[in-house]
């Protein structure tokens, strides 16, 4: 993900309505998007698609939490791509990796 | 390091010049043919069987979007291609910091002026017209205009995850302690536009295999070029980017405007097209400087030494998220001012809102907390019965300090040298009222006063900013440096991809390579994406970060010069080795001509050059988080015609450290801007908005500083080199824009005695006007006010 500001993990999930489900494709999006605002990580990146960016900790957990809301609404298919950037050192830690 | 993409043509040739040494005043190589209107921007790019691009854009500043029908613009003649959301090949959204703005929109817009679909035609009036023939179907809804709105949690979310975009807590010291003398107030700034004279314009040219190369006028190419490759579905090398005339910048560049659009655009057509906004479409299409609203409590003992200071500052960041984190980040740090604050508590948060997107300008939240603070020292002098220079003296932060950030205030922090240099500088001489030239009277030609009710007024005000990228960023530029023969002649090539936006970085780079290496001939390459990353032409950077690089890149083609002649000519010269006037020197002695050592081969060296590491702040708001820091203190005299709420600014004086003078008439000409820019927010410069919708999107409406305006700067620079930069320079571009604003509003509350707690300052403020006009009954014979002008109750 480009960005000058980068997230140490960012997940970008497309989530693949199942037109034979209970619940409305409408309704399935809607449910996997209403998940992924909770986590407090989540922006819009497409008609299906949501990005979740944050610490490793947080956004895995937060992917989870948007699958289960994903199938629980009857989609079949949730497509991921996770990308990770390296961790900046903490104030008072050694000055790692850096020229 | 190897070059990150292959050319698709020619480099073009490029005359030298003679720049000169650094610390010698050179005229910009662009400046002669900007005056003269010969200088190619982007927007004068034509190429035989280009096409137009145009944007359809949303005239509703929050609706949802239930269809869009494109098919009536598809079937006119002239039109080539019409793009919508689905026709985006790769990633949706993009952002520099956060990826949350649409390409073009799907389901929502969230701000007046979002892009929804893009037309390619032959001609640009039939692109215009078929944006016409586009048909969307909206569901207006309610704009959330107000950020004080957007933070209750009763209020509609714009974004998943809420309003909130960014929150940063800066707690230093007791944040529970009192003090013997409080003062405490409000404050506004206003949204200030960066305002740059050319629009946003560029050309992307398909290369027949898949990739585009784009023309284009930006602030930084790398992060374009990736934005762009995301959203294309593209490798990075498949898309490239050359800088093409850029007309200013001042951080409306940083974020994308027409760049993804025009390269989807010349790849669906298989066509060059080119997009050029007009006036308007610039001020929807380029973020601006964020309003903001600050609460301040300022605490000190009864000798005036500060306490502790409080603030909760609640920044608009507009739909989307442009660099708004950082800008959070930036003006939580510097709120409390260039003093030494033993106890703080600061509360910064930025806010989703429905009016345009806010992000980088000149300042980047340093300016808007500056307002605030330096307001709050004056309250604070005032109540005190002190001088408000001498409260500023008094409390002024030194080396060793530490902000309230946690960092160690490091050398050179001349925050008390400054403020004595600005106070003894001389006054203006107070010139007759009686027969003066109109021009220098308030309200100048319009011939409203002879000088009645004119008063005159000074004020002070000191400020302070970060260079450069911080809080862990990972901040670098890449130079190549290549020495060779021309004609007989040794010439150095100099390639970067800095972005020359004005600021006269060109003419830098030049300077730097020509003291580095001895050599009359310079040649400057242009910018492109072919070099790796210089980073961003902001946050007053370049001359650090991308100086730093070519100075290096000269230092390695030296070394390898002094290796060579070594090989040649042995090690015993009696003396060091150097360059000068196009030979090697050992000592005063002249060992071989370069245009001789060369002959056989030139040497080019690449480099990456980093300044040092930075950090994060930690929960508290605490960290390393910034590299350098530049300061300026003002001093502003004003005449004010109290009736009419007319002001002349009649004179700025400035101190400021700059470490090192690497061209006197660059960084005049920088001090001299940043000040104009400052007196624009202080007096004119404001986008107006009503419920989320600009209403002055022209130069005719939003009131720009001119010459008229801007008075002679009186200034004192100071060089005290920073020990780790690159000469010891500093970053000049921002800091004369921080402080003039409040020396110019202090100056005013001299003259006037009113508060002025927000800017710009109006001149209905300035009269004592300002404020619901006053309920009468009406004449008899007269219907009396309309219930617009006066509200329901009328």
């Amino acid at each position: 993900m480009p960005g000058y500001y980068r997230a140490e993990l960012s997940a970008e999930m497309k989530i693949t309505p199942s037109p034979g489900a209970e619940k409305s494709p409408t309704e399935q999006t809607e449910a996997a998007r209403e998940a992924a605002g909770d986590t407090g990580l989540a922006h819009e990146a497409g008609p299906e698609t949501v990005v979740l960016a944050g610490s490793r900790e947080e956004v895995l957990a937060a992917m989870s939490k948007v699958i289960e809301a994903s199938l629980d609404a009857g989609a079949r298919t949730v497509e991921i791509k996770v990308e990770a950037e390296g961790d900046a050192p903490r104030f008072g830690e050694e000055h790692a990796n850096r020229e | 390091m190897k070059a990150e993409s292959a050319p698709t043509r020619e480099r073009p040739k490029i005359l030298p010049s003679n720049p000169g040494k650094i610390g010698e005043s050179r005229p910009r190589a662009d400046g002669v043919p900007k005056v003269r209107g010969e200088f190619e921007y982007s927007s004068d790019l034509r190429v035989d069987g280009m096409l137009w691009g145009a944007t359809l854009r949303s005239p509703h500043p929050h609706a949802n979007i239930w269809s869009i029908d494109t098919a009536e613009a598809e079937d006119m003649p002239g039109v080539y291609s019409v793009l919508t959301h689905e026709d985006v090949p790769g990633r949706k959204v993009y952002g520099m910091e956060v990826p949350d703005q649409p390409v073009l929109a799907w389901e929502h817009v969230r701000y007046e002026g979002e892009p929804i679909a893009v037309v390619a035609a032959d001609h640009p009036e039939t692109a215009r017209r078929a944006l016409e023939k586009i048909a969307v179907d909206y569901e207006i809804l309610d704009p959330i205009t107000d950020p004080a709105e957007a933070l209750r949690e009763d209020t509609p979310k714009l974004h998943l995850s809420g309003n909130v975009l960014k929150e940063v807590h800066i707690k230093h010291g007791d944040v529970e302690a009192t003090a013997d003398v409080v003062v405490s107030g409000e404050y506004e700034v206003g949204m200030q536009d960066q305002a740059f004279l050319g629009p946003e314009s560029g050309m992307a040219v398909p290369d027949g295999r898949g990739g585009v190369d784009l023309f284009i006028s930006t602030q930084w190419l790398h992060i374009d070029r990736d934005q762009i490759a995301e959203s294309l579905d593209l490798p990075p090398e498949d898309v490239r980017l050359t800088l093409s005339g850029v007309g200013g910048a001042f951080g409306g560049r940083e974020d994308l405007s027409m760049q993804i659009h025009s390269c989807m655009l010349a790849l669906d057509a298989g066509r060059p097209v080119k997009m050029m906004y007009n006036r308007e479409e610039s001020f929807y299409g380029h973020v601006h400087r964020h309003p903001c609203k600050m609460e301040y409590e300022h605490g000190a003992d009864r000798e005036g030494n500060l306490v502790y200071v409080k603030a909760r500052l609640v920044f608009d960041g507009g739909a989307y998220a442009s660099s708004s984190n950082a800008v959070c980040l930036n003006a939580g740090t510097f709120a409390c001012g260039p003093y030494d604050v033993p106890n703080a508590r600061i509360d910064s948060y930025m806010l989703y809102t429905n009016n345009p997107p806010c992000g980088a300008m000149r300042g980047f939240g340093a300016v808007q907390v500056c307002f605030a603070h330096e307001t709050q020292m004056d309250k604070l002098a005032n109540k005190l019965g002190m001088n408000p220079v001498e409260l500023r003296l008094k409390n002024a932060m030194k080396p060793g300090d530490k902000f309230p950030f946690g960092q160690t205030v490091p050398e050179p922090a001349p925050v008390a040298e400054i403020l004595e240099r600005v106070e003894n500088m001389p006054m203006p001489e107070e010139e007759e009222i009686i027969g003066r030239d109109l021009r220098r009277l308030p309200g100048g030609v319009s011939n409203v006063t002879r000088g009645e009710g004119v008063k005159r007024g000074v004020g002070y005000a000191v400020g302070y900013k970060n260079i450069g990228f911080s809080a862990g960023f990972d901040d670098y530029s890449t130079a190549s440096i290549a020495l060779s023969v021309e004609d007989g002649e040794p010439i150095i090539y100099v390639h970067t991809a800095a972005a020359e936006v004005g600021q006269g970085g060109v003419t830098l780079q030049a300077q730097i390579s020509r003291t580095e290496l001895g050599v009359e001939n310079v040649a400057v390459l242009p910018a492109d994406t072919r070099i790796g990353s210089a980073g961003s032409t902001s946050a007053s950077r370049q001359s650090y970060v991308t100086g730093g690089a070519v100075k290096m890149a000269c230092e390695a083609v030296r070394g390898k010069v002094f290796e060579r002649v070594r090989e040649e000519f042995g090690d015993e010269f009696g003396g060091e080795l150097s360059m000068e006037d196009g030979s090697v020197l050992a000592g005063n002695r002249r060992i071989v001509a370069l245009a001789e050592l060369l002959e056989n081969g030139g040497i080019e060296e690449t480099v990456v050059y980093r300044h040092k590491p930075t950090y994060p702040l930690d929960e508290n708001g605490q960290g390393d988080a910034h590299f350098q820091f530049a300061f300026a203190a003002h001093r502003a005299v004003v005449e004010v015609d109290e009736e009419l709420g007319l002001v002349r600014v009649v004179e700025i004086a400035t101190a400021q450290d700059v470490g090192k003078i690497m061209n006197p008439q660059s960084l005049e000409g920088q001090i001299q801007g940043g000040v104009a820019q400052g007196l624009g927010l202080a007096l004119l410069e404001e986008i107006q908005m009503k419920d989320g919708k600009v209403q002055n999107a022209s130069f005719t409406d939003y009131l720009l500083p001119t010459i008229l305006d801007m008075p002679p700067v009186r200034m004192e620079v100071l060089e005290l080199a920073d020990p780790d930069s690159p000469y010891g320079l500093k970053g000049v571009g921002e800091p004369p824009t921080i402080s003039s604003t409040p020396a110019i509003v202090a100056a005013l509350r001299d003259a006037t005695g009113r508060e002025l707690n927000r800017v710009p300052v109006k001149p209905e403020q300035l009269a004592g006007i300002e404020g619901e006009p006053i309920r009468r009954a009406p004449q008899p014979g007269s219907r009396g006010p309309v219930a617009d002008d006066l509200g329901s109750e009328a």
